[in-house]
């Protein structure tokens, strides 16, 4: 019987445990996909002070806000290094009553399929799988049949869609002057009000497509709350489907309001998704009312009453399967997800609920490397770089297994779902940026045979001669170099200042000293350690530089640079004795010591035309010595070559 | 710009009848302007009634006619109405306020997408040409009626001016427009036509209910607030945020500007956004005094032209419901100032020099510390031209007596005479059961359940609304107590002294 069970692992990196450490994770997986099909792991963070078992409420109290509905904690992960069995249990256990929590105890979990794994630190065994069929028996069968899903983002967005719902609320909260206690109580019920009034008769979903690739899309459904079914559960709503598909509004599914044939070029991703746009509307004119003609009435407050204006931002992002009608991704995803945001928002706000309210907002975003979007909810009222939210965000990076010192989740990097166009969108349209970017994606290889390429890591602006109807030529190319690196700075969302201008530059530079004020305006040149300077002055950035007194000296220090792209990739200045450049990669052939040099010269003086550009060589490889016999790097002339340190920050 | 103008060719004759019988040679046009059709669609001509004191709203002053006559115009317009010949030099005099009157007073009368839309006049070619009138004050007299029946929100104006001439018989239709002042006004001819306009209309309806909590904060300036201020401003307030509201018709949400295929009376829905109560921002940490509860359903009719978009329609309920509003707000007031004047007499009579008998609407709620509460006046509909209706609002202690005058008067038509014919949608609002502040203050919360259980609140509520109901009670309580505690004490003093 075990035999028939297999485990589907969608993720493929983040069943490794950080660092060789210890831990606990929870599976992630989804009602939507087959059972036992593991999206991705989220780490535990939170545990109890007097053992290290998980703080389940904590814990549940996370991951019901950052979790989308429509994916699930489906089992839990062991990191250890003893005594498997017992671990795994336990670990199925506190999986299960996570899941009872998150579901408000709503959820029928006795029959519920859940997963055990377990790795040993020590023996450096693969990972072990197990499954225990129910709540009740203590059994736990282990599963040797693990499948890992070649195109995970495939199957995720082919399966399911996104539907997205911002209802903005505003209430009024009245209390009595002299009782704050009060206050908190009728808070309480005035929220308890709303959530209830998101399951009324009264309300109506309205429920659209996002992007349309012409204006002929799938018209709107009108959901009223009335027809709404909130009794079923979500594992028996493809059953209804099957039988009933016709025009009733009830049984049209979330495909309907998905492209039915998508492009090939289209990338399967979270921004990519089918996304539906939910919007709650309150339906005030009801044919069988009763209507009775207006009355005014004054209720005076007896006793001193004061007024308070709540306001929450709820916006929820939820995962259905295409195949569920769309009538109960609305009822079992769409309405339970703004109860919980809005419980979450509420219990945020109540320590200061006579006070300044914390400005809330929910941002989703899909991080590099995890399958699924995260909803998390700032805080606003000091901005992202105050310490409280540099320590939320860490946390989530630990949760999610993200890098420490890549800043993933600023709102800069949120989930843009707003876009009408389908694919061929380009960041420089959205941002509206002029300049180019990333130049040397399709230019010519290196020509360095069995070479490793090791280059920048993330988006650059080519910054050069002559732009902005500036004339700098002859004198500009550092600062053009330097433009671009801190273009590089602001599109990984390091620093969200402006890349500077020359005269912002020498500005800085003056200062901080290390200029005459009069050579603010003047044409004169900056090196190597002037940029390094200006960007510990802009961006609080450290640099590493590399002094050669000749040009035969690069080559040597090829795999010092390819260690460099690998670990920082940043660009990096080269300065010196004649011109400036920027250098994005290296290719080298550790065996042979051949290698050459991706280099972007700020040199350019004609339009942005990427055609010109590479065709021109102004970005692209350059070897050590060229076919002619020529040097890159004059032997008689000293570099200075620049290395940005990537900030360790989040 | 109306650039061409429709009359309903079956009010025709009747018109022309009722014109020659009335000799009441001014009058209001009923109808309606559609601008994204660059259109007028005339439904018909109502005369304007002689004036409380029996004088006719326009008569003809003939300019050599001798000084002692010269304030009668009374005579003058049988004059006029006998024999247009007679006078060479003569001048129509029409009394602005009047007709601007009769306007307000049958815009409160007509549905959505029916509107005073202008002004006829019904006098010979010769007199029109001959008498001293300029155009500038018949502009006068359409600048008067828009702004007794506005039609929109918008900055520029526009309204016809139909010359009705008797002999011989022609009609002609002028646009008058103006922004600001009357100077920039201009008139400009347009095309008119006989044709059918009342048949082909499509009829819209709405049972919009609504539920306002209009809190009352406490002014440090003194400006007083009465009951109807309030109303005034939550329905103005109100009515923004129904302009944005979406709109279903017969189950299907209008995206498009088509014009509508289906017959039969089309059911309009309005949705609204969930919960944005922005009018109590306002108020947002402030002290408050009370709630305005402000609930109950306006059941509203839209009539549209069948060439015109169906958002046309949603727009004209969404424009009847605030104005049936305010019209009803209107009559309570209308009426308020009527009695105000009566209890000023009486109270001259009366001991107490404070009136207590202020009517409900004029109260002031910044000063006022009880429950009061204030009945709409309800909605009714009496069947008009072709199956369309006109609606008349009738106070509780009214009864369908009252309409007969109105349309008689008012509307120039015959009364009903089958009272069947007269829909009455609306209940009549009873007074509520009166519920504590604090039940009334929590969002959504409706009579059958109070979230406020039995707990701290409720029972320091009882205490609160005790107190304040009985100031006197109270501190006659504490007297009481204040001697019960000393009789106590003295006693215990008294036992314990005895022990010793």
């Amino acid at each position: 019987m075990e035999e028939n069970t297999s485990v589907r692992v969608l993720c493929p990196k983040l069943l490794l445990p950080h660092k060789n450490e210890p831990g606990f994770q929870w599976l992630i997986g989804s009602p939507f996909f087959p059972p036992l099909t593991i999206i991705s792991t989220v780490r535990c963070i939170h545990t109890l002070s007097t053992s290290d078992a998980p703080d389940l409420l904590k814990e549940s109290e996370d991951l019901r806000a950052l979790l989308l509905k429509g994916f699930d904690v489906i089992g839990a992960f062991v990191i250890g290094k003893s005594d498997s069995e017992s671990k795994v249990r336990e670990a199925i256990d506190a999986a299960r009553r996570l899941r009872k929590l998150l579901s408000n105890g709503g959820e029928d979990l006795e029959n519920k399929e859940m997963i055990g794994a377990y790795v040993d630190l020590n023996s450096k065994t693969d990972i072990r799988f197990f499954v225990s069929k129910s709540a009740s028996s203590t059994s736990i069968e282990p599963v040797n049949s693990v499948v890992h899903e070649e195109k995970p983002e495939k199957f995720v967005w082919e399966t399911g869609c996104l539907l997205r719902c911002e209802v903005p609320i505003r209430f009024p909260v009245y209390f009595p002057v002299n009782s704050p206690i009060d206050a908190e109580k009728i808070y309480w019920r005035a929220t308890e009000a709303v959530a209830a009034k998101l399951k009324d008769p009264q309300v109506v979903y309205m429920v659209e497509t996002i992007r349309k690739t012409s204006a002929e899309g799938p018209k709107p459904l009108i959901l009223r709350g009335a027809e709404l079914d909130f009794q079923t559960d979500v594992s028996n709503i493809k059953l209804l489907d099957k039988d009933a598909q016709g025009s009733d509004p009830k049984c049209i599914p979330c495909a309907h309001f998905c492209l039915k044939s998508k492009p090939d070029s289209q990338k399967f991703s979270a921004e990519n998704a089918d996304t539906i746009q939910v919007s709650v509307l309150l339906n005030n004119s009801e044919k069988s009312l009763k209507s009775i003609a207006p009355v005014a009435e004054y209720v005076p407050a007896l006793e001193e009453a004061r007024l308070l204006v709540v306001s929450f931002k709820l916006e929820v992002l939820c995962y259905a399967a295409k195949d569920i009608p769309v009538m109960y991704a609305v009822s079992k995803l769409i309405i339970p997800g703004l109860v919980d945001q809005l419980n979450s928002m509420k219990n945020l706000i109540l320590p200061n609920l006579l006070t300044e309210h914390p400005q809330l907002r929910p941002y989703h975003f899909n991080p590099p490397g995890v399958l699924h979007p995260i909803t998390v909810i700032y805080e606003l009222n000091y901005g992202e770089t105050e310490m409280k939210q540099v320590e939320i965000r860490k946390s989530l990076h630990l949760r999610l297994g993200l890098p420490f010192d890549r800043p993933l989740l600023r709102i800069a990097n949120v989930l843009d779902l707003s876009t009408t166009n389908v694919g061929g969108r380009s960041d420089s349209i959205r941002k509206g940026s002029t300049f180019l970017k990333d130049v040397h994606i399709e230019i010519p290889s290196s020509g360095v045979s069995g070479g490793s390429m090791s280059l920048v890591q993330g988006s650059y602006e080519y910054y050069h001669y002559l732009q902005d109807g500036f004339n700098d030529s002859g004198w500009g190319c550092a600062y053009r170099s330097l433009q671009t690196i801190i273009s590089w700075f602001r599109l990984q969302h390091y620093t969200s200042i402006d890349v500077p201008s020359h005269r912002e530059i020498q500005q800085s530079l003056v200062e901080i000293d290390d200029k005459d004020p009069s050579f603010i305006g003047s044409r004169e040149w900056i090196g190597a350690i002037e940029l390094s300077f200006v960007l510990d002055k802009l961006l609080g950035v450290s640099c590493k530089v590399m002094n050669l007194r000749s040009g035969a000296e690069v080559p040597e220090k090829c795999r010092e640079l390819a260690l460099h792209f690998e670990n920082q990739g940043t660009p990096i200045m080269i300065g010196g004795g004649v011109l400036a450049y920027t250098l994005l990669g290296v290719d080298y052939n550790e065996a042979s010591g051949d290698c050459a040099f991706l280099i972007l010269d700020p040199h350019y003086t004609g339009n942005d035309d990427l055609k010109k550009i590479v065709n021109g060589g102004w970005c692209g490889w350059k070897k050590a010595v060229d076919s002619k016999g020529k040097s890159f790097f004059l032997h008689d002339k000293f570099y200075n070559l620049l290395l940005p340190q990537r900030p360790n920050m989040v | 710009m109306v650039k061409a103008v429709v009359g309903e060719e079956t009010q025709l004759k009747l018109i022309e009848d009722r014109l020659t019988q009335s000799r009441l040679p001014v009058g209001l046009v009923i109808g309606k302007l559609s601008s994204p059709l660059d259109r007028g669609f005339v439904f018909d001509l109502i005369p304007t009634p002689p004036n409380d004191a029996r004088e006719p709203a326009c008569s003809l002053v003939e300019t050599t006619a001798k000084d002692d006559k010269k304030k009668g115009p009374k005579s003058k317009s049988q004059a006029s109405a006998d024999s247009s010949s007679s006078s060479s030099s003569s001048s129509l005099f029409i009394d602005n306020d009047w007709v601007a009157e009769h306007a307000r007073q049958v815009a409160r009368m007509l549905v959505g997408g029916m509107k005073v839309i202008g002004i006829y006049i019904w006098v010979s070619d010769t007199v029109f040409k001959n008498s001293t009138i300029t155009l500038c004050q018949l502009l006068q007299t359409v600048k008067g009626v828009a702004e007794a029946a506005p039609l929109l929100e918008n900055d520029r104006e526009e309204r016809l001016l139909i010359h009705i001439c008797y002999s011989p018989m022609r009609w002609t239709c002028r646009n008058c427009t103006w922004t600001s002042n009357i100077t920039s006004s201009s008139l400009r001819p347009c095309d008119f036509k006989m044709g059918r306009v009342l048949t082909s209309l499509q009829t819209f309806k709405c049972n919009y209910s609504f539920n306002l909590r209009l809190p009352i904060c406490q002014e440090s300036s003194s400006n007083i607030q009465t009951l109807s201020d309030v109303l005034r401003q939550g329905i103005s307030h109100h009515a923004k945020e129904l302009k944005d509201a979406r709109a279903v018709i017969d189950g299907n949400l209008v995206i498009s500007d088509e014009p509508s295929t289906s017959d039969g009376v089309q059911e309009v829905e309005l949705l609204l956004p969930f919960m944005k109560d922005t009018y109590a921002e306002a108020c947002s940490q402030k002290d408050v005094l009370g709630v305005l509860l402000f609930k109950g359903s306006v059941c509203s009719f839209a009539y549209l032209n069948s060439k015109e978009p169906v958002s046309q329609a949603v727009a004209d309920i969404k424009r009847d419901i605030i104005m049936s509003l305010q019209s009803r707000l209107d009559i309570i007031c209308d009426e308020a100032y009527g009695d105000m004047g009566q209890t000023e007499d009486v109270s001259q009579e009366a001991s107490d020099g404070i009136s207590t008998d202020k009517p409900v609407s004029q109260l002031d709620l910044q000063s006022l510390r009880k429950e009061c509460s204030l009945s709409f006046p309800r909605r009714v509909f009496v069947p008009w031209l072709a199956g369309t209706y006109i609606c008349d609002y009738l106070q509780p202690s009214e009864t369908l007596e009252v309409l007969k005058d109105h349309c008689v008067e008012l509307m120039s038509m015959e009364a009903p005479s089958d009272a069947s014919t007269i829909l009455e949608p609306e209940k009549e609002a009873l007074s509520l059961v009166t519920k504590p502040f604090w039940d009334v203050a929590i969002p959504f919360n409706s009579a059958s359940c109070s979230p406020l259980g039995k707990n701290g609140i409720d029972t320091r509520e009882e205490s609160g609304k005790k107190s304040t109901k009985s100031n006197n009670l109270n501190i006659v309580g504490a007297i009481l107590f204040l001697l019960l505690s000393i009789v106590v004490g003295l006693v215990l003093y008294v036992v314990r002294g005895s022990k010793t």
